[in-house]
């Protein structure tokens, strides 16, 4: 336990001086990925979830987020109800979504082997990005709000405001799962689970449960973060795909079951990125940071490791 | 008895396919070579599958093959065929190179990566516009064989003929048992003596260059590669879902799967234009909940155990 306290705070501080750095190097970066990387963990945050308790790694995942998307822009267009309004709604939507889901199609497979579950999930996200695009062809679509587009100047920067909702949100919703998995009885059931699921069968933790309360949990998450992204986000059938991946190399930095860890990996990447972006000539190379990192951590893991 | 039907009825098979362009319209002559590109990656994925490691890395090295032919061709000036070849050979380097990396990955973070390597290649190309065309892709002035249908066709044919022949190669030679017992038990395959990378690495290198061929003579065929369109996710999710729903682990199971659900998405293209590809993930969901084995493995299957009830019952 110490142990682990020492390296956190290791991590703490080299996060704390890695942000001071790029803050006198270049600010606007600095802003920008700490923006980002705020959306980064909020929508990682489910997904590490899922996979850390339920052990599933949901290929579907940010299709399910382009499918809020979609919805908190029927709610829009058609009711012109606010997308921060629409966030209570599509979080009880995608909540039941999950359930659905998972009680038709994830519990199936439970037992079935990774293989099996990674193929699943591949093809139901084949599926919502096909319905997607019969129901709304491959149009893009936008939503208009006037406060998404406010700014502050600072010097000479003009720096968005409207972005800090990101960090701020997920923060917030950090707060509100930690509080969940280490205060509640149905939250240590599921921390429980996710340490290990044979020994919480056998001391009488109904294990189907757990996993439906936590694909339902994180499921409705992907809809907050949805109505949080969805006034400065254009909605197109992929518009959410490439944040599976992204959302994954944030958990396989963090390492499974540290959802503290995606906050800070994902505001390290975030500033990475920008700062990438913002090099003259070479902003196109802003997505191999993630990809780039994501094979560089797996593959150190799995050499520091002695085969197992 | 069986034995002698069997070489005849494949022989003829042969014959009757390499003579097919006589018989049959331009239109059906192209659905049949697009589903025998298709047949390929999906035979490839199936031997990648085989040793238990699922590669999503088949759009990846697919679009790499298409490049390295487009840009040998258009810019060294090679002959398009020697292009094709050279895509072969460069596809199976980079996949020794990388294989010593990532055949040491196993489970999520082997699939993981590999679909991570897919990304970075397509970064990587849409950001060395100056060889690649960038994002806006590439022209070559003319198709292969100047757009004679039947010789495409029958290069196309040879490719997916060669990729059956591997496979069965693979799955009736010694090199059967090796893979097999990786995908079983890892530790009891090594407790025997197989050399587990090894093999691993040579069934990655012959997959991945056959992926690389079928992207080369892909784009050879209609002149033009693109960022999005070379690397799209269509050239992964299609043999896979063709490989499940013909049967995994089996030759005959991907060539089944490939020819169904090739000709159903060609039909379903003619009455929705928009999602059409939709009967591919349903394919997938359905298949993994219900029918595991696929078409050809639980036919198989069937077959088998009438035949033990047929025996048992006649002792």
């Amino acid at each position: 336990m110490e142990k682990t306290n020492k390296s956190l705070k290791k991590t703490l501080i080299a996060f704390i001086i890695f942000l001071i750095v790029v803050g006198i190097w270049k600010p606007l970066a600095l802003v920008y990925g700490i923006q980002r990387g705020g959306l980064y963990s909020l929508i990682g945050l489910p997904l590490a979830l899922i996979l850390g308790i339920v052990g599933i790694l949901n290929l579907a995942h940010g299709d399910f987020l382009t499918l809020g998307l979609y919805i908190g822009y029927i709610f829009f267009n058609s009711w012109s109800i606010d997308p921060l309004i629409s966030m209570a709604p599509l979080f009880f939507i995608l909540f039941g979504l999950g359930m659905v889901i998972y009680s038709i199609l994830i519990r199936r497979v439970l037992k079935a082997g990774h293989l099996n579950q990674l193929l699943l999930t591949f093809g139901i996200s084949m599926i919502i990005i096909e319905l997607i695009k019969i129901i709304w062809t491959t149009r893009p679509r936008s939503v208009y709000t006037s406060y998404a587009s406010s700014s502050v100047t600072l010097g000479n920067m003009s720096i968005g405001m409207y972005e800090f909702i990101y960090p701020a949100m997920a923060i917030a919703v950090l707060v509100i799962l930690q509080l969940f998995l280490k205060k509640t009885r149905l939250g240590q059931a599921a921390s429980a689970v996710g340490q290990n699921p044979k020994g919480a069968e056998i001391v009488g933790i109904n294990t189907n449960v757990v996993y439906l309360v936590v694909f339902s949990i994180a499921f409705g998450i992907i809809g907050v973060a949805a109505s949080v992204m969805l006034p400065r986000t254009p909605v197109f059938p992929l518009s959410g795909n490439p944040y599976t991946l992204k959302s994954f190399a944030l958990v396989a930095m963090a390492g499974l079951g540290n959802l503290n860890g995606i906050l800070i990996g994902g505001i390290t990447l975030g500033v990475a990125e920008a700062i990438v972006q913002s090099i003259p000539g070479y902003e196109g190379w802003s997505d191999v940071v993630f990809f780039g990192i994501l094979i560089a951590v797996i593959l150190l893991n799995a050499y520091r490791r002695p085969e197992s | 008895m069986k034995k002698t039907i069997f070489p005849i009825i494949t022989i003829l098979a042969i014959v009757l396919l390499i003579f097919l362009p006589y018989f049959i319209g331009a239109y059906l002559l192209h659905v049949l070579m697009t589903i025998f590109i298709y047949m390929t990656l999906a035979l490839s994925w199936d031997m990648m599958l085989r040793t238990g490691q699922l590669s999503f890395g088949v759009a990846g090295f697919f679009g790499v093959g298409a490049y390295a032919s487009i840009i040998t061709c258009s810019r060294f000036g090679f002959n398009p065929l020697v292009s094709i070849l050279f895509a072969g050979f460069f596809v199976a380097l980079i996949a020794l190179g990388l294989g010593f990396a990532v055949l040491k990955l196993r489970d999520i973070y082997f699939s993981i990566t590999t679909l991570a390597i897919t990304m970075v290649f397509s970064v990587i190309i849409r950001n060395i516009p100056k060889l690649t065309g960038g994002a806006s892709g590439k022209v070559i002035p003319n198709v292969i064989f100047n757009g004679d249908s039947a010789k495409t066709y029958w290069l196309i044919l040879s490719l997916a003929l060669i990729t059956i022949l591997i496979s069965e190669m693979f799955n009736r030679t010694k090199i059967h048992f090796a893979i097999n017992s990786i995908r079983n038990d890892e530790i009891i395959a090594r407790s025997s003596g197989i050399n587990i990378f090894g093999y691993l690495l040579f069934v990655f290198i012959i997959s991945s260059a056959l992926q690389g061929i079928a992207g080369a003579i892909y784009t050879q065929q209609y002149g033009f590669v693109s960022p999005e369109t070379t690397f799209s996710l269509d050239f992964l999710l299609l043999p896979m879902a063709m490989a499940l729903v013909g049967g995994i682990y089996s030759t005959w199971g991907s060539v089944i799967g490939a020819l169904v659900l090739g000709f159903a998405s060609e039909y379903l293209k003619l009455i929705m234009p928009y999602g059409h590809l939709i009967i591919y993930g349903i394919m997938i969901v359905l298949i993994i909940l219900f029918l595991p084995k696929g078409i050809y493995g639980t036919t198989k299957d069937k077959i088998i155990t009438h035949k033990i009830e047929k025996k048992s019952l006649s002792e």
